[in-house]
């Protein structure tokens, strides 16, 4: 197996009292897509910044690259390319010249970045606007237009390592699908995708490896299917709540029906099953329902959603009351 | 998607350290892309510099009645300094302080380039922006009194560069230390203590002693002076002296602005 790209081991970050990142460790290989998920606050800006540089570390080694990024930062910098969250600084240049100089701040040939930027116009479909200027205070360009922008400027590049933070906010539905499809070109190219983000169900189709952060730690890693922790034929079974009603799953016992995994978030219990119990789950979700126990159920193909939640919620089981995930 | 993985064969995307780029070039590409930037207002601050300079030459002049030719010529020669002052210690730091908030200063930080070519590339595009004020002020006091310069070309332009990139290193390294919002306040009173506690408009002689001695080791009245041998040489001469205090405010300006752009909190 080749070297990974990217190697965190044992990252602590504090600011104050609060500690950002404890001690994470995470690999994204050559060609791998990595989705690093986490609600809020849950340390992945902060993850990313000491990747590129911008934050020092107060405990643990980050190499990029076989290079140490806190060591030599500068050389770090050169094989990672970042999409931040905030809107790179277009104001006053076109798409083509932003995405053309960003290749070119990475040693590409003027023809190789005139090219590199009119093939992932193309890819992304922002043509129509490829030779329209921003203009100060959000004008010329869209926001959606400036991010898929600012995409492209990370993209265009052959560079080891691939940072994306929330790619596709503001982006329309048509034009995020085209990113993914480029995301996973880079991965098949060769590259190491680092894809923060905290939309669960759009990352579980690009990815090839997820890490889960839950207030600055490692609450769950592997592969999409390993982290559902179950047969691609189990279900998921969704109870809505009456607002301070009680739950009928409260204790697993009562449920009539086996249950491989519990999770609750607010009003909504997430409860995964096997395919084969799926009609007496129905009838007891039903009956639930009748007895106006319940405010309404549905019951779909078991999605990472619920391994994510259970996931991250384990973590302050005690301050929200949320049960802990019920492994059977 | 997985089927798409086996059946497209690998490009060549090398996994090692790509190799560094030449420094003029990335200096050159950042340049186009801060141009591209602050380039757009340059036809509006140098309309902005024709109005502030007729603001100070003509209407400091109805402050003083009767106006006599030295005089005159004294607040004329100290116009420009004030319009780069304004420029490095109000825009600059404004611009930055935004850049800051809105994260243009993290984005710009992240690229592949030595970070002092960020502070080098804003010194020069800032440069521009502001040495069309020295030949506007020059222009609108010769229209309003109408009298004669002697240029010393040399020194005028060496006080001009100098006096420019040592108002924007301040003005940076002002806008890097202090939170955005009160980079604005002190921006705002500075500008104050320039236009009216400073003796780049009026002669030095009318203030205290020990307001003298203070403006000795402040860049204002050594601009000024520089500036003003520059226009006037038959006047005025340029002392080594305020070349120093400059050269070192542009130094201590420049380390401050490097050294926020190079560190890792």
């Amino acid at each position: 197996m080749s070297r990974a790209v990217l190697e965190v081991d044992d990252l602590t970050r504090r600011f104050g009292a609060v500690v950002a990142n404890d001690g994470i460790g995470l690999r994204v290989r050559p060609g791998e897509v990595v989705g690093l998920l986490g609600h809020n606050g849950a340390g992945k800006t902060t993850l990313v910044s000491q990747v590129v540089g911008l934050l020092r570390p107060d405990g643990g080694t980050i190499r990029v690259a076989g290079t140490d990024a806190v060591a030599a930062p500068a050389t770090a910098r050169r094989c990672v390319a970042l999409q931040p969250q905030a809107q790179a600084p277009l104001d006053g240049l076109t798409p083509r010249m932003a995405i053309e100089i960003a290749g070119r701040l990475r040693g590409m040939s003027r023809a190789d970045s005139r090219a590199g930027a009119r093939a992932l116009a193309d890819e992304l479909d922002i043509g129509e606007w490829f030779d329209r200027p921003a203009t100060p205070d959000g004008g010329g360009l869209s926001g959606g237009v400036r991010r898929l922008t600012a995409f492209a400027m990370a993209a265009v590049a052959p560079v080891p390592l691939i940072v994306l933070d929330e790619p596709t906010n503001d982006v329309d539905a048509a034009r995020r699908r085209r990113l993914w499809k480029v995301v996973r070109r880079l991965g098949d190219e060769g590259a190491g995708v680092l894809l923060v983000t905290h939309n669960v169900t759009e990352a579980e189709r690009v990815v090839d490896a997820l890490v889960i952060l839950d207030h600055g730690r490692v609450v769950a890693a592997g592969s999409p299917s390993q982290l559902r922790g179950s047969s691609d034929a189990d279900l998921q079974l969704e109870l809505s709540l009456h607002p301070d009603g009680e739950d009928p799953s409260e204790s697993i016992a009562q449920v009539p029906i086996p249950i491989n995994r519990r999770v609750r978030a607010g009003r909504r219990v997430l409860l995964t099953l096997a395919a084969v119990d799926a009609e007496p789950a129905v009838a007891w979700a039903t009956a639930l329902r009748r007895t106006e126990r319940i405010d309404g159920y549905s019951l779909a193909p078991a999605t990472l959603e619920d391994a994510y939640l259970a996931a991250t919620s384990s973590a302050n089981a005690n301050t929200t009351r949320t049960e802990d995930a019920a492994d059977v | 998607m997985s089927e798409q993985n086996t059946l497209s064969p690998p490009a060549p995307r090398s996994a090692g350290v790509p190799p560094r780029i030449g420094i003029w070039l990335s200096y050159g590409n950042l340049l186009r892309w801060m141009m591209a930037q602050t380039g757009a207002m340059l036809p509006f601050v140098i309309v902005v510099q024709a109005l502030l300079a007729a603001g100070i030459i003509i209407g400091f002049g109805f402050v003083i009645p009767d106006i006599d030719t030295s005089s005159a010529q004294f607040l004329s020669t100290g116009t420009p300094t004030v319009l780069l002052m304004f420029i490095g210690l109000v825009m600059v730091p404004h611009s930055v302080a935004q850049a800051r908030t809105t994260g243009t200063f993290t984005y710009l930080r992240s690229l592949p380039v030595p970070r002092p070519l960020l502070l080098l590339a804003d010194l020069a595009i800032w440069l521009l922006v502001a040495l069309p004020s020295v030949a506007v002020a020059v222009v609108v006091a010769h229209l309003r009194y109408g009298f004669g310069y002697s240029f010393d070309w040399p020194v005028l332009l060496t006080a001009s560069v100098l006096a420019s990139v040592t108002a924007t290193a301040v003005g940076y390294a002002i806008a890097v230390s202090l939170p955005p919002l009160i980079t604005q306040l002190v921006t705002q009173v500075l500008v104050f203590f320039v236009m009216l506690f400073s003796p780049v408009t009026f002669p030095a002689s009318q203030l205290p002693a020990w307001f003298q001695a203070v403006h000795d080791v402040l860049p204002f009245r050594a601009a000024a002076d520089l500036l003003r041998a520059g226009l006037l040489a038959d006047t005025y001469t340029a002392s080594w002296r305020d070349l120093v205090v400059l050269l070192v405010w542009c130094a201590l300006g420049v380390a401050i602005g490097v050294r926020a752009l190079t560190r890792r909190d």
